[in-house]
């Protein structure tokens, strides 16, 4: 028999690795079964302890064999009031009514657990096997009974109210306990109330606990969390930065009020992000808007524009130009403390293609990241979607032109002879309508 | 011509302050007669100070703008609506076209180039006034109704005061002064604000080119032509073109 006991502990174990491992919101439910997984580990080692003792009833010492009995069925007591702690919890999560059941159930646990320390205990020797019996047990045995019937009672009464796959999961639960319990009340000698726990943990960690659940519900808060962070609502933003232009005109303050006209063009310009591809000369709105403010931040840079007047109405992926310009400020020209130029320009290319240039006389590139660069653009298929870091800019730009314009097309970087970098735009000269 | 009275609605008081003081009404020919900052005082406002101009935003308490430009409509036919509105959504446009005498611009307003938008409003409005009279009593009304006829007919062609001068045997400063008088506009903003219109119809109802359409339009070079229809209605001709599909969900040529 003892082989069970050990199987139950090695599985438990493992999913007590598993489970406490994985990241988990702190909740009181999965407060709750992290307790209770430690305690069924607790009482299978027990189970197993008393399994080896009361079979060797003359080599071990009363005392001793007495002890383990009853701290193996106090254990019990305590799995069955978490399971109940459990559910009830989880009724309440599910229905939104407070548990009121707390204190008796609490109050039925020290009844329970006084009862299994204080009365008197006796062992049975028979043919199949030896077993612990005397009225030690009997408090325990009903506090399982009383724990078990007011689970299945909340769960009778909340039955509609809770999750079809979470109700399931406990009412399974239920009933192999129940059905495994009845049997142990049956044949004393089988001794199989560990597998009845284990059972029940291991239904409620595959169906509730799963660390693959938790995970989800984990990144679903994040997400929630940024989604929520991004719904700053945009016409809040750009009506009170107007209001604040109008005060500025009204003042007096004329350039202030052209700055706040070009912020608002510019937050106007990129929430509209619904469509994959836009006009060149939307494109470039959209970084005019943002050069001028970058221009006044900085007195001593400088743009040019270059564009093939032919072009304007050639479609490009949207919002493509100004992550590459801002990766040419921050990379290039910041390093020249922003003193320099920036220009931009397109021009056709053979075979219906055209270039778009953006020409910085920033910093270059640092030893080797030429190199790593080019690697990156290369590799573009393989780079994980990254939400953060440097080269997320010219990277997300990189796999949108190759997904929406074709893979002969895309970014690519060249260092000037005279210092700085160009990234060079190849894009189809598509215009559509015509 | 008469000063033109103008009623702002707004539920913003800085926005309204912007108009008033921002924007040269005098300049073109208007006073800023009263103000609203809800769809019920709007409609009140109307009411009593029978304005010709109604500057309205859409998003406003009591009653959205649109309501009040439908209610108004009825007892108030002559009336101009300008929208002013921080949502660029088509659905709008769409709903305020169909509303007669009706312009649209987004916030934020550059009061530098608001100028054009009341032109265009005196434009419709003497358009409608044409229409409405059998015949002109005026000499002038009758030279003029004459002379924007032949502008109509003639819009493909390279057209100046002189070339009209010409043609109607009037002295060039004579015509100018008639269209500042009678319109209430300079004859280059009506010539542009024509041009545009005939524009615009070309794109949305044939599947000219853009070159074809600026030429129709009387527009030689199509890059000119982009940049001036760019500047009056705030994206490109191409763009015009495609939002208008794009939303009624007609197919691309």
């Amino acid at each position: 028999m003892l082989r069970m006991e050990i199987a139950l502990f090695i599985v438990l174990a493992f999913v007590a690795c598993v489970y406490f491992s994985a990241g988990r919101k702190n909740t009181p439910l999965h407060r709750t079964f992290s307790a209770l997984l430690i305690v069924v580990l607790i009482h299978l080692a027990l189970d197993g302890v008393t399994v080896y003792t009361v079979h060797h009833l003359e080599t071990v010492p009363r005392f001793l064999n007495d002890a383990v009995h009853r701290l193996f069925l106090g254990s019990m007591v305590l799995v069955i009031y978490l399971f109940y702690q459990y559910i009830a919890i989880l009724v309440e999560e599910e229905t939104g009514k407070p548990r009121r059941l707390d204190w008796p159930a609490r109050i039925f646990l020290a009844v329970a657990e006084l009862g299994n320390v204080l009365r008197p205990i006796s062992y049975t020797v028979t043919p199949e096997g030896n077993y612990s019996s005397g009225l030690y047990m009997l408090v325990p045995y009903w506090g399982v009974t009383f724990y078990l019937l007011l689970c299945a009672g909340l769960l009778a009464v909340n039955w509609k109210q809770i999750d079809r796959k979470k109700k399931l999961a406990i009412g399974a639960a239920l009933l192999i306990e129940v059905t495994v319990s009845a049997m142990q009340w049956l044949n004393h000698t089988w001794l199989i109330n560990g597998m009845g726990i284990t059972l029940m943990t291991l239904s409620f960690y595959l169906t509730l606990e799963n660390p693959d659940i938790l995970r989800a519900e984990l990144t679903e808060q994040k997400m929630s969390m940024l989604y929520l962070k991004s719904q700053v609502n945009p016409h809040f933003l750009y009506n009170t930065l107007d209001t604040i232009r109008i005060q500025a005109q009204l003042n007096g303050d004329k350039k202030v009020a052209d700055l706040l006209m070009r912020l608002v063009d510019f937050f106007r310009l990129s929430v509209k992000v619904d469509r994959p591809m836009v006009s060149l000369d939307d494109e470039l709105e959209l970084l005019e808007a943002y050069m001028e403010l970058m221009c006044y931040r900085y007195p001593e840079l400088q743009c040019e524009y270059d564009i093939d007047p032919d072009l304007g109405g050639m479609k490009v992926p949207n919002f493509i130009l100004q992550p590459i310009v801002e990766n040419s400020l921050l990379h290039g020209l910041k390093n020249k403390g922003y003193r320099g130029e920036i220009r931009i320009s397109a021009r056709k290319a053979p075979d219906h293609r055209m270039e778009i240039l953006v020409c910085d006389t920033g910093s270059g590139f640092a030893e080797g990241k030429k190199v790593a660069i080019d690697q990156m653009l290369l590799t573009y298929a393989k780079q994980a979607a990254k939400l953060t870091g440097n080269s997320i800019g010219i990277l997300n730009v990189q796999k949108r032109i190759k997904l929406l314009c074709g893979r002969e097309y895309g970014l690519s970087y060249t260092e000037n002879p005279t210092g700085g970098v160009t990234a060079h735009l190849l894009l189809p000269m598509k215009e559509d309508m015509q | 011509m008469k000063k033109l009275r103008v009623l702002l609605v707004d539920d913003e008081i800085m926005i309204r302050e912007g108009f008033k003081r921002l924007f040269d009404w005098e300049a073109h020919d208007c006073e800023v007669v009263g103000e609203a900052a809800d769809g019920m005082e709007a409609l009140s406002r109307i009411d009593t100070l029978r304005p010709d101009i109604v500057i309205m935003d859409i998003n406003i308490p009591i009653m959205n703008g649109l309501k009040v430009i439908q209610l108004s409509r009825m007892k108030h036919p002559n009336t101009a609506f300008v929208i002013v509105s921080g949502y660029d959504d088509f659905s709008y446009c769409r709903e305020a076209l169909r509303l007669q005498i009706t312009d649209y611009i987004l916030k934020p307003v550059n009061y530098e180039e608001f100028g054009t938008c009341i032109d265009n409003l005196k434009i419709s409005l003497f358009e409608q006034r044409v229409s409405a009279a059998e015949e002109p009593e005026k000499q002038e009304e009758r030279t003029i109704t004459g002379i924007t006829r032949y502008l109509q007919e003639h819009l493909a062609e390279e057209i100046s005061l002189s070339v009209l001068a010409e043609q109607f045997h009037l002295n060039p400063q004579y015509i100018s002064q008639l269209f500042k008088s009678e319109i209430g506009v300079n004859f280059l903003a009506y010539l542009t604000n024509i041009r545009m219109e005939k524009a615009k119809k070309l794109l949305l109802s044939t599947s000219l080119s853009i070159a074809e359409v600026a030429e129709q339009a009387g527009y030689g070079d199509y890059r000119v032509f982009t940049k001036v229809f760019k500047k009056s209605e705030g994206i490109t001709p191409s763009q015009y073109r495609r939002d208008f599909l794009e939303e009624t969900g007609a197919d691309s040529f």
